[in-house]
This record gives structure tokens, C-alpha cells and sequence, in this order.
């Protein structure tokens, strides 16, 4: 009797203490705390940086010695955009994100700047260096007039073709979409070969078919959004581009199977030279050069065409942008990291190192640069013409919900018609939700 | 009296633990799905029932409440038959077994991800090794609605066949070789024997395997993720994707909160009446 009521007691805090140390421990092994005398820490998260050469680690290194005292310590991201996303939106909605400095994919830039997770930019950089980037890669960073992120590096549609059978034929590379079917005819019925497939696109329920679509707008002269964000402003013009891309399929100028199609699917029948035209974007070129390449040397690159009723084919941009986070306790230092990894200095070293595209004009003029990458001079004027997608806070709303619209018209599931009035409904919904 | 709170005592931490680590967010989950909340937007105000109300008329939520149930029903179904099929072979087996065993373990030691990346190029229409064994016909196998879920469904069955093939052999080890002797004995041999034998002494394991995979085939998401985005025109888009999407990718945390409320739900009544038929059959045993 006297012995038991300390029995339950002695249990009790035991079972406690062991949970108490079990949290300790796994909070002691989160903690990574800078002691107070130690230098200032930047963290830079990016996605790794692909290519011959990493040419991160050197720039950070650069950088510390500008700044002594200075530590930059780079996390790397996952490479999928879709959990790059979801690491981002986690970490900045929660509370204290732990990084100073983040890559971000350009759609992103005015949703981070509407939910306030990023810090307005515009005083710190004087308008020349900010119109040092193509327009087109500063514009979907611009937010309500102010500048949210610094373009990193670039990407635009490109239009690859096989130089060597177009000249078999005696064609230039189509300037419309008609003239690319056609040429895909003459050309089939010339080398008689089954296994040759005519244009690779990306179709797939994904970013990228959104883009393939977007393009197929904009080639036509309409946009998904005017400029009160209403959708669809003419309605005719997108559902002939709607039509015009299942007419691909249906026609055989693309296989079926583009439907189900990413870059790299479509990149490697290209590659294998198993097929005359290409949408995808500049990365491709270097892998279609490497040594071993199947259709080394005989790979062109040109705009995209455009349909009836547009005046120029549009490509869409894409790309990366460093934003500083707007909770980061060293304002300052992040804002000069971001603009130094931004510089041309900078940009020179990533393209040179990581085969990047720069988003500085300036550079498709360097001497050195274009001798190692002659692509640069026809990257220049693609670049400069480039489309960014709908620049607004909603636009991966407006991206999810109208995917599975486009790629219903795509497989053959929906009309052109049916899938524009849908996607209608679905945008009105989302903008009733938004409030806008 | 004491022992009882002795034992509450004891249980204490690990009921804490579970609290804060499952109750806890779970009831945030449904406090969530009874509000509007967009953070982008700086939206967040009470919504009670509406996003509920908007499932119901949701196409895309009825939608993927039935691709979810067609991609369960198929896969599980497979992997259990197919599974229970393996394990009886390996049984038979004398020599090779221990190399079958750990190609079965590889297929499902493959992180999820890793096996719908691979399926990828498997179903590359026009290189992948599918179409080239079926004579080199471009089958558009991710890009027709009409073959897109099948095609994951032979993905998953692919992976997670193994799980149900070791349980069952796990099982089937401890059952006598003299009962099997004995059935021969009388005269009882092949589809007899395991009508009469296997079959009884083999089902509750499979019970509990055709539990453990139906509420992860509820869940399933890299697979359509990766594969297929949940396309063409929607129709790989299983909950879990919806979810997904309407919490991480648009960042409507109320109605994507209130999908994940379904999903519970969902699981929690599918795993209710699993353990029901567990515990009858376990009772009439």
C-alpha cells in the first residue's frame, strides 16, 4: 500500500523524460545555429545547375571575397519545378523561411510578390541595370509597376528542323504552320521512311503542354487572358489554334503520341533523327552537338511559325529568376548577391560553364562567346522576341485548371469549342474564388 | 486500480505522440476545409459547408473519385491474384529460389518514383520496350484516355505485386508439408489441395494484404503523378493528384484541405469494414 502509489509517478515522468529526450534530440538535430561571433550566412537555394561545369561554387566563392565576413552557403533544390514549388510555398507561408536568396522559376515571380513573400527590388536597382536584361525577361517580373526578381538565366520555344533534309528538298524553314505541314509531306513522301515522324511537340497534362498551347494562341494573334484578365478575348482564334493542333495529330503530321509528350520524349526520337521538326527549347542544341550525336552538324534552329491569323510566330519564355526572400535579416547582402549572380560577369561565367542562355544582350555580342557557341547570334533575335506566358499572381491557378481543358482537345476527347466554353466556366470560378 | 493507471501512465507519451502527430493535424485538416483560404490572395474567411457543397457539383471530383476507384479495384485485384499465384510457385520451387525472391524484393524495394520514371521509357511509343515486343505498333499507351490508366495500372501491379507474393509465401512456409502428404494420400491432389488447404490457411494473410494495398492504391499518387500528370484530359487524375494540385500547385488550402477530408474519410471507412471481415473471419476460425 505504501509502495504503490509510487509506482504509476515513476512510470509516468520516465515515459515523459524519454519523449522529452526524444524531442530534444530530434530538435538538436535540426538546430544548425550560427554562433554570434561567426560570419553573416547568405543560403542560397537553387536547383543544380546542370552542364560541362558548375559554375556556382566559383561565383560564391567570388563573392565572399568582395564581401569578407561573408559566408554564402548554396542548397540545392530538387530539380522537379513542381517540388521546387511546393518547397517554396511550405517554407515561406510557414513562418521563417531558412534561406535568403532563391531561384525561382519565372511564373512564379508575381504570385511570390502578391503573397509578400519576396522583397520589392525596385529601389535597389537602378533602372539601367535592369533594362541590361531583354524586356521580355524583366516584364514577368514586374508586379503592380515594381521589380520583384532578377533574371538568372533564359529560355524561348525554338523551332528545330533537320538543315540537311530541308536542303535535301530545296526548303526553307517554314515561317507558318502551314507551310511546316506541307514540308512534312514532301519530305515523308521523298525518304518513304515509316519511321520518320514529321513534328515533335509536347502535348502531355503538364506546364509544358500549357506552353505548346499558349504558343499556338499567341501564333494565331489571341492571348488566353486581355487585359482586364477576362479569357478567351476571341474566342474563334483560339479554338481554331485548339483545332489546329489536334489537326496535327489527327493528320499524322505529329504521332499520336505527342499527347503524352515532356521535352525529353520528344527531344530523343529528334535526336535519333527520327524526325524533320522540333518545338522545344535551347538546352536541346547542345545535346544534339555532343560527339556522338546522330544528327550532329545537321540540326537547325529558327522561330516558330505562325497560323492564319497572326502576324509573327510567338515563342514562349521561360527561364529563372533570383528573388531575395522578404523576411531575410540581411536585406542588403541578399540584394547584392542576387544582382552580383545577375551581373554580366556573372552570366558570362554560367554560360560558359553550365551552357546557360544568358538574359543579357550584351553577351550574345561577346566575341569569346559566340565563338564557342555560335547558336547565340540566331538566339539573340528569338530571345528578344519572346512571349512570356499571362504575367499574374493566378497564372498556376489558371495553368491547372485549364490543362486538363487543352489536353481533352488534344486526345480527342472535347471539341475546340466544348473545351473553351468549360475552360470559361472553370477560369470564372477561379477569379469568383480570388475575388477579381 | 493502480495498475490501470500505471498502464495509462505508460501509454501516455505514446498517446501524446499520436495526438500531435495525427489527430492534432487531422482536425486542423477539417478546421482548414471549412474556410477559404488562398494565402497568395490574402484570403481567409469562413466558407462552413461551401466547398463540400462545390464537390458535389465538382465534374473534376466526381472525376477522379472514380478513377480513384477503378484504378483500386484493378490494381488491387491483380496484384493479390497474381501475388498469391507467385507465392504458390515459389512454393513449388526447388531450385532458383532464393534469386526469385530477390528479384521480387527489387521490384519493391524500387522507391515509386524511380518505377514510373522507368515505366516512362518502357512505354515510349516509339522506342519504349512495350510497343517493340508487341511488334513495333507506335501504341500511344500514356497519350490515349482510353489506355493512359490501364497502363498505370500494369505499372503498380508491377511494383507492388511483390509485397502480396511475400506474405503469401511468408505464410505458406509454415503450413505442414504433412498436410499436403496427407491430402495426396487421400487422394486429394492439385486444384483439390489448395481449394481445401491453401485457400483456408492462406486468405486471412491475403486479407491483410488486400487490406495494406487498397488503402495504398486509395492514396496513389507518384504514379499518376509522374507518368501521366493525371492527363490525358484528366482521366489518370486520382484524388490524391486533385489534392495535390489544389493545395500545392493553385494554394487553396480550404478546398484542397477539404478534398483531403474526403480522401480520410474515405480511407478510414474502406479500412473500417477491412478490419470488420478481418475480425468475423479471424472469429470463425
Amino acid at each position: 500500500m505504501a509502495r504503490r502509489p509510487a509506482r504509476p509517478r515513476l512510470g509516468f515522468g520516465l515515459g515523459w523524460l524519454t519523449s522529452g529526450l526524444l524531442l530534444l534530440a530530434l530538435l538538436g538535430g535540426c538546430g544548425e545555429r550560427v554562433a554570434p561571433d561567426a560570419p553573416v550566412t547568405l543560403v542560397f537555394k537553387h536547383a543544380k545547375i546542370l552542364g560541362p561545369a558548375d559554375p556556382v561554387p566559383g561565383l560564391l566563392r567570388r563573392f565572399e571575397a568582395l564581401h569578407p565576413g561573408v559566408r554564402v552557403r548554396s542548397e540545392a533544390l530538387t530539380w522537379s519545378s513542381d517540388e521546387q514549388h511546393q518547397f517554396y510555398v511550405i517554407n515561406l507561408e510557414g513562418g521563417s523561411p531558412p534561406f535568403d536568396v532563391m531561384m525561382l522559376d519565372v511564373i512564379w515571380v508575381p504570385e511570390f510578390a502578391r503573397a509578400g513573400w519576396i522583397l520589392d527590388l525596385t529601389p535597389f536597382v537602378p533602372p539601367a541595370e535592369r533594362d541590361a536584361h531583354f524586356a521580355s525577361a524583366i516584364e514577368p517580373a514586374m508586379q503592380d509597376g515594381r521589380l520583384w526578381a532578377l533574371p538568372w538565366f533564359m529560355n524561348v520555344g525554338l523551332l528545330y528542323y533537320r538543315r540537311d533534309l530541308l536542303a535535301k528538298y530545296g526548303l526553307a524553314p517554314p515561317d507558318t504552320y502551314a507551310a511546316l505541314v506541307d514540308q512534312v509531306r514532301r519530305i515523308r513522301a521523298g525518304e518513304g521512311d515509316p519511321r520518320l515522324d514529321g513534328y515533335l511537340w509536347q502535348g502531355k497534362q503538364y506546364e509544358g503542354g500549357m506552353v505548346n498551347v499558349l504558343e499556338a494562341f499567341w501564333a494565331n494573334g489571341t492571348r488566353l487572358l486581355d487585359d482586364g484578365g477576362r479569357p478567351f478575348p476571341e474566342p474563334d482564334r483560339a479554338r481554331e489554334s485548339l483545332a489546329f493542333l489536334r489537326g496535327l495529330i489527327e493528320s499524322g503530321v505529329s504521332p499520336g503520341w505527342v499527347t503524352a509528350a515532356d521535352e525529353e520524349l520528344t527531344r530523343r526520337p529528334f535526336g535519333d533523327g527520327r524526325a524533320i521538326f522540333l518545338r522545344s527549347w535551347p538546352y536541346a542544341l547542345d545535346l544534339f552537338e555532343l560527339p556522338d550525336s546522330p544528327v550532329r552538324g545537321k540540326v537547325g534552329v529558327a522561330a516558330l511559325p505562325r497560323l492564319p491569323h497572326g502576324s509573327v510566330g510567338a515563342a514562349s519564355t521561360g527561364g529563372a529568376h533570383l528573388a531575395v526572400s522578404a523576411r531575410t535579416r540581411h536585406r542588403t547582402l541578399a540584394v547584392d548577391l542576387v544582382r552580383f549572380l545577375t551581373s554580366e560577369t556573372a552570366q558570362r561565367a554560367m554560360t560558359e560553364g553550365a551552357a546557360l542562355r544568358p538574359s543579357r544582350p550584351a553577351l550574345y555580342h561577346d566575341a569569346t562567346l559566340v565563338a564557342r557557341d555560335p547558336s547565340l547570334v540566331a538566339l539573340l533575335g528569338l530571345m528578344e522576341k519572346g512571349h512570356p506566358r499571362p504575367i499574374t499572381p493566378y497564372y498556376l491557378m489558371l495553368s491547372t485548371t485549364l490543362q486538363p481543358e487543352f489536353s481533352a482537345v488534344l486526345v480527342g476527347r472535347k471539341s475546340p469549342a466544348q473545351a473553351i466554353r468549360d475552360a470559361t466556366a472553370q477560369v470564372d470560378h477561379l477569379q469568383r474564388v480570388i475575388g477579381r | 486500480m493502480s495498475d490501470r493507471r500505471l498502464a495509462w501512465a505508460l501509454l501516455a507519451p505514446a498517446l501524446a505522440v499520436l495526438g500531435g502527430l495525427t489527430v492534432y493535424p487531422a482536425l486542423w485538416v477539417v478546421w482548414l476545409s471549412l474556410q477559404y483560404r488562398v494565402p497568395v490572395f490574402g484570403i481567409s474567411r469562413w466558407a462552413g459547408l461551401e466547398h463540400y457543397a462545390f464537390l458535389i457539383v465538382d465534374s473534376r471530383f466526381w472525376n477522379a473519385v472514380s478513377v480513384t476507384f477503378a484504378f483500386t479495384a484493378a490494381s488491387v485485384a491483380l496484384e493479390c491474384a497474381i501475388g498469391l499465384a507467385i507465392a504458390v510457385g515459389l512454393r513449388g520451387q526447388h531450385r532458383g529460389r532464393r534469386t526469385a525472391l530477390a528479384l521480387l524484393l527489387l521490384a519493391w524495394a524500387l522507391p515509386s518514383v524511380v518505377t514510373a520514371k522507368m515505366f516512362e521509357w518502357l512505354y515510349h511509343p516509339a522506342g519504349g520496350l512495350v510497343n517493340f515486343l508487341l511488334g513495333g505498333r507506335p501504341i500511344n499507351w500514356l497519350g490515349d484516355p482510353a489506355l493512359a490508366l490501364p497502363a498505370l495500372i500494369v505499372a503498380d501491379v508491377w511494383r507492388a505485386t511483390p509485397f502480396v507474393a511475400l506474405l503469401c509465401y511468408a505464410r505458406l512456409l509454415t503450413i505442414p508439408p504433412d498436410l499436403y502428404e496427407a491430402a495426396e494420400v487421400d487422394g486429394a491432389a492439385g486444384l483439390q489441395a489448395f481449394a481445401r488447404i491453401t485457400w483456408p490457411l492462406v486468405r486471412p494473410i491475403l486479407l491483410v494484404a488486400l487490406l495494406f494495398r487498397t488503402l495504398d492504391a486509395l492514396r496513389a499518387f507518384d504514379i499518376m503523378f509522374v507518368l501521366t500528370g493525371g492527363g490525358p484530359a484528366g482521366t489518370t487524375e486520382s484524388l490524391t493528384v486533385y489534392a495535390y494540385r489544389a493545395l500545392f500547385q493553385t494554394l487553396q488550402i480550404g478546398f484542397g484541405s477539404a478534398i483531403g477530408v474526403v480522401v480520410f474519410a474515405l480511407v478510414m471507412a474502406v479500412a473500417i469494414v477491412y478490419l470488420w471481415v478481418i475480425d468475423r473471419a479471424e472469429r470463425a476460425a
